[in-house]
């Protein structure tokens, strides 16, 4: 039986080492690696997802997250659907980065782009003991989420936690572009027909 | 006398900077050390025509034959040069035939050879056994000039020549040289230090990539054409290093092609030096390596071990310290892992060195211009070279920086095989940044018509990420002849590179990144701009349109015009701020008057911006601070200007702090004590008398028509002004110190109200043997006592500030006498008033306003003045607001030229001023 597939661009930001590439690695090919190599520019891969009766292929993009490289993220969020924006629970600083990001996306990429804002790295606070480790509290995290309208998940990369549903959830949140594609009956790109 | 000279020195230096901002054209010598990768000291001391012959002596004296040559050696005829350290040829037969780079350290003997009258040649011996004969062509006296500068060259460089022999040390091809040499214990000679491939193994097949016999040839070549310090270039050399460096020698050819061998050589200990003197220091560069050291070619085996890790610390650490601009992007922890597989830390700190400054530059600043350039550069040569590809690409909305810039950033570390990357990385150092751009176009050439199937970045990414991984297959398997079927698909992609897009030069590079450089730079500052702005904190009183003004200032004001480049500052120090503030405020003084007061409230001002208190301010910093002071709530703007007297905030301040409000206060309203600018106040008076007039030209009590010109005694009304706001100061002072209260006593209930207690307890305010201190309330009140400094905290003070002035709009110093021409008056304001006075004179007929728009002007012409050359339709925006008048010929008011006197004196003018005004009688008298 043939369903509809609908591409989404998704982009992922966020600053250097929260792991945008290991939620991407995790998701694409369900595998953790402990040093993965800084991404330079932006990877790029895709993976499928079965959402209710919809197939999404997901086309992610992974960039780098030192602060530098920020004027080329324009480069790679352009005409993006949905935004992950990562930051890490044991360093504060990422957390004030992603909410310039959020800030920069709202402004700048796709008017009806949908946002997820991930708190990255959960295993590190979890345990006896270990939530000392934590340094940006859940609350804080929802309600950045609340006041910027974003979906928010709390994630570990490493132990897999959330990182499904993150995908999930922002993947279920399309209808418009899901719409676009069933008049278009296109199933390689909703891309073409969003610009 | 020198001291001038000095300063016309830095002047004309720092002009000369500027320029270089602009498309500068490269000097001769600089384009001469950019083609032999000749450190920054030297210059072309002498050059002549020359023709040049290499031998290489044997250790019995007999010349030695290349191997290599089946013609044996070859006299090339070019052109000579001598620099400070160098000795440098190349030839004129098609400039790649044969190039000399002789270090002069490494002269052994130079000798005149006896020949015929006319003909003047000499006999170089070298440290490696060859012998450079050189025949001198042109006039013989020339000749010998040069001659006579060699030899007070090499001279000069006699103290050098000591760090020879511990530096050829250091170098493998010395090792391959000495070890071969007849009669030597093999054994007995050591290896130098090297890359960590010598510890764990070198990426690749040792056999496969032949490294024995690659070796063997490099061995002959050194020992008959020289080597590292004495190296001359080849056509062999050239294919020699085509075929792939041996592992073992790549590290030293690596240092030596891009020119970083010289400068280890001349700053021998450097590297160290940098790590000792910064030992345990911090920085956000090193932060970021940190986070990356574990993720450099983690694959690497070395990259697992302590010892790896170590050393990339250390050579990106280090390499932070030297550019502290750079500091530390990402992308360069993969090329120093590279470097680091065949060079020691010290030879990959200067690699690394010139890489980012001399082959990538722009690659790793903080806004990767470099990068951003070449990406576009790359664009445009594809669509020159490919035009159906970058059609089919463009058509498609496919962005091939997406693709390409990793290629670049990464000198293909991250995107191809090692092995494969380290062969172009050969080729990359010998011929320069074009060698990346042949490449990359290759690539998308032999992918040509799978890419024109294609319709999106992914796919685009999947088909070049499929080549990358089949590189080493046989580029025409099927091919019947099998030296076609032998052809790799990465010997297939240098062979398109360097033939097919030989025509990619460097002059094509450099003339394709002047043309796009201009937009780039805009983009990113706009990008730059657009960021920061955004990530300020909330202001309540400045709108999007002042902080962008208050940004180009800024960023004016500490001259980070190289701000795209990455390399600007992004801090003011206190003098900065002065010359930034001036360009927008009205109340900082001119250079030279500012000399006579000891700017005590800029000074505040500073301290109370500086938040980080690191002495220096950041665009943040002086945005919160100047959102405060352009507020208009009367009652938060007070509290404000209290609070920079009260940097701790313990809501009190002693005696000489009331001194320095006052004085703070004085400062701030200089211009309106000058008359420079008028206050609301002074502004409804002349309102009024221009009502008056108008008034009295008024024929039918209907209209009011408002006449084009009416003079007014310009001087009177900024006198008046004046006289205010002295008398305004004396009142502060006065009430301050009444109603301050007195430290350690309990407030005064019954204050007994004849004048001479009261007299006696100003006075007693005045004793410094009893404290008192001044709170916000009291400070608040006496404020609100006077009408002119509640309008100054109301209004007038945030008119001073005119954070809605654009940079366009020059001001330096002719701020305040640009603006004095065109005084206009708001007619409709007039009308009102001359209506209000048409209503008291009982006129009961209803009038209206023959001007009708609701903004129409009058023009106020200053009675003394003979110039009415003024524009009533200038762009003045609301001047109606902030009415500003001409210094008039500077016209001293009152006492006001005393102001360099010191604080008592000042207040005495001060009192002595106050005497002009109505409110004598409300004077204290005291003394000192």
């Amino acid at each position: 039986m043939s369903r509809p597939i609908t591409a989404v661009k998704l982009v992922l930001l966020g600053e250097a080492a929260v792991g945008k590439s290991s939620l991407v690695l995790r998701f694409v090919s369900n595998d953790f690696q402990e040093n993965k190599e800084p991404t330079i520019g932006a990877a790029f891969l895709t993976q499928r997802c079965v959402i209710g009766d919809q197939t999404i292929k997901f086309e992610i993009w992974d960039t780098a997250g030192q602060e530098r490289f920020a004027s080329l993220a324009p480069m790679y969020y352009r005409n993006a659907q949905c935004a992950l924006v990562v930051y890490d629970v044991t360093k504060p600083a990422s957390f004030i980065k992603a909410r310039h990001w959020v800030k920069e996306l709202h402004e700048q990429a796709s008017p009806n782009i949908i946002i997820a804002l991930v708190g990255n790295k959960c295993d590190l606070v979890e345990g006896e003991g270990n939530e000392q480790n934590r340094k940006v509290a859940k609350e804080e995290g929802e309600q950045l989420a609340q006041e910027e309208n974003l979906v928010f998940f709390e994630t570990s990369a490493k132990s897999g936690l959330n990182v499904k549903e993150v995908f999930i959830a922002l993947g279920s949140k399309i209808p418009s572009n899901v719409q676009l594609n069933i008049q278009n009956d296109s199933a390689t790109s909703a891309n073409a027909c969003n610009c | 006398m020198s001291f001038f000279n000095q300063l016309r020195e830095k002047a004309s230096q720092l002009s000369l900077f500027d320029k270089a901002e602009a498309d500068r054209k490269p000097t001769r010598d600089e384009l001469f050390r950019d083609e032999f990768k000749l450190p920054e000291c030297e210059t072309i001391v002498d050059e002549s025509n020359a023709e040049l012959l290499i031998v290489a002596v044997k250790s019995d004296g007999t010349s030695a034959r290349d191997q290599s040559h089946d013609e044996g050696p070859v006299v090339y005829p070019g052109k000579l040069y001598l620099t400070q350290h160098f000795l440098v040829f190349k030839d004129s037969i098609d400039k790649r035939s044969c190039s000399l780079t002789l270090n002069l350290s490494t002269v052994k003997k130079v000798e005149r050879i006896p020949s015929k009258a006319f003909i003047f040649a000499l006999s170089i011996l070298t440290s490696s056994g060859t012998k450079v004969l050189i025949q001198f062509i042109g006039i013989r006296s020339k000749s010998e000039e040069f001659s006579q500068k060699l030899k007070s060259q090499l001279k000069h460089n006699i103290p050098n020549t000591k760090k020879l022999e511990p530096f050829l040390r250091t170098l493998y091809s010395e090792f391959i040289i000495r070890k071969n040499e007849p009669g030597v214990d093999k054994s007995s000679v050591k290896a130098p230090e090297g890359g960590l491939g010598l510890l764990f193994k070198f990426p690749g097949d040792p056999k496969k990539l032949k490294d024995k016999s690659k070796l063997r040839l490099w061995y002959d070549y050194f020992r008959c054409n020289g080597r590292n310090l004495t190296l001359s270039k080849q056509k062999m050399f050239q294919k020699l290093i085509r075929v792939g460096l041996p592992n073992r020698l790549r590290g030293e050819m690596w240092e030596l092609t891009s020119g970083a061998m010289y400068l280890r050589f001349q700053e021998l200990g450097t590297y160290q030096r940098i790590l000792d003197s910064h030992r345990d220091q911090r920085s956000v560069a090193i932060e970021e390596i940190e986070k990356d050291l574990y993720r450099s070619l983690p694959e690497y085996s070395a990259y697992q071990s302590e010892d790896g890790i170590n050393r990339l610390r250390r050579v990106l650490t280090a390499y932070s310290w030297k550019n502290p601009d750079l500091g530390y992007c990402q992308a360069m922890n993969i090329v120093a892992a590279a470097l680091l597989i065949f060079q020691t830390e010290e030879q990959a700190f200067w690699t690394l060195s010139i890489l980012c400054e001399k082959y990538v530059p722009g690659y790793y600043s903080t806004t990767m211009y470099g990068t951003l350039l070449d990406q576009k550069v790359f664009e445009a040569l594809v669509e020159k070279t490919m035009p159906i590809l970058w059609t089919h690409i463009s058509k498609n909305d496919i962005q091939l920086s997406v693709v390409s810039l990793p290629w670049f950033l990464s000198l293909f570390l991250s995107s191809m095989p090692l092995v494969f990357a380290f062969r172009i990385i050969d080729i990359f150092f010998l011929h320069g940044p074009k060698t990346l751009f042949q490449v990359a176009l290759a690539i998308l050439r032999i992918n040509g018509e799978e890419l024109l199937e294609i319709d999106d970045d992914g796919m685009f990414i999947s088909v070049i990420k499929e080549y990358f991984s089949q590189l080493d297959d046989s580029a025409h398997p099927n091919s019947p002849d099998p030296k076609f079927r032998q052809l790799t698909k990465f010997q297939e992609l240098l062979i398109v590179a360097f033939k097919e897009f030989s025509v990619v030069t460097d002059d094509m590079i450099s003339k394709e990144r002047n043309k796009h450089k201009p937009a780039i730079m805009k983009n990113i500052e706009n990008f730059m701009k657009r960021t920061q702005l955004r990530n300020l904190p909330r202001t309540h009183h400045l709108t999007q349109d002042h902080l962008s003004n208050i940004y180009d200032r800024f960023y004016e004001s500490i001259q980070s015009k190289k701000m795209s480049l990455g390399t600007g500052k992004s801090s003011m120090d206190f003098e900065t701020m002065r010359q930034f503030l001036s360009g927008f405020c009205d109340w900082i003084l001119p250079d030279d008057e500012f000399k006579y007061h000891d700017g005590d409230f800029l000074h505040r001002l500073f301290r109370a911006w500086d938040k980080s208190g690191q002495n220096e301010l950041s665009l943040t910093d002086v945005v919160v601070g100047l959102d405060k002071l352009v507020n208009r709530n009367l009652m938060e703007s007070i509290s404000n200007f209290f609070g920079i007297y009260d940097p701790e905030g313990t809501g009190e301040i002693d005696r000489e702090g009331i001194l320095q409000v006052s004085e703070g206060l004085l400062y701030i309203t200089k211009p309106l004590q000058d008359g420079k600018i008028l206050d609301q106040i002074t502004t409804n008076s002349i309102e009024s008398y221009v009502a008056d007039k108008v008034l009295e030209l008024q024929t039918s009590p209907d209209d009011i028509v408002l006449p084009s010109e009416v003079n007014i005694d310009k001087e009177k009304f900024q006198r008046e002004q004046g006289e205010r706001y002295l008398s305004a100061a004396s009142n502060f002072i006065q009430r301050a110190f009444e109603y301050a209260q007195p430290v350690e006593e309990p407030m005064l209930i019954d204050l007994p109200s004849s004048k001479d207690t009261e007299k006696l307890k100003a006075n007693l305010a005045l004793d410094p043997t009893h404290p008192l201190t001044l709170n916000v309330p009291t400070f608040r009140m006496v404020i609100l006592a006077d009408e002119s400094y509640e309008l100054l905290f109301s209004k007038t003070l945030a008119d001073t500030i005119h954070v809605d002035r654009s940079i366009t709009v020059t001001n330096k110093n002719g701020v305040l006498r640009d603006m004095f021409d065109g005084l206009i008056a708001d007619g409709r304001r007039v009308a009102s008033h001359v209506r209000r006075r048409m209503d008291s004179t009982a006129t009961t007929s209803a009038t209206s306003v023959t001007s009708g728009s609701s903004r129409s002007r009058t023009a106020v012409v200053s009675a003394d003045e003979d110039d009415d050359d003024f524009d009533p339709h200038a762009d003045d925006g609301d001047l109606m607001d902030n009415v500003e008048l001409s210094a008039l010929g500077d016209v001293p008011i009152g006492g006001l030229s005393d102001k360099e006197a010191q604080r008592g004196e000042d207040l005495k003018v001060l009192h002595e001023q106050s005497n002009y005004t109505k409110d004598t009688d409300q004077l204290i008298e005291f003394e000192h």
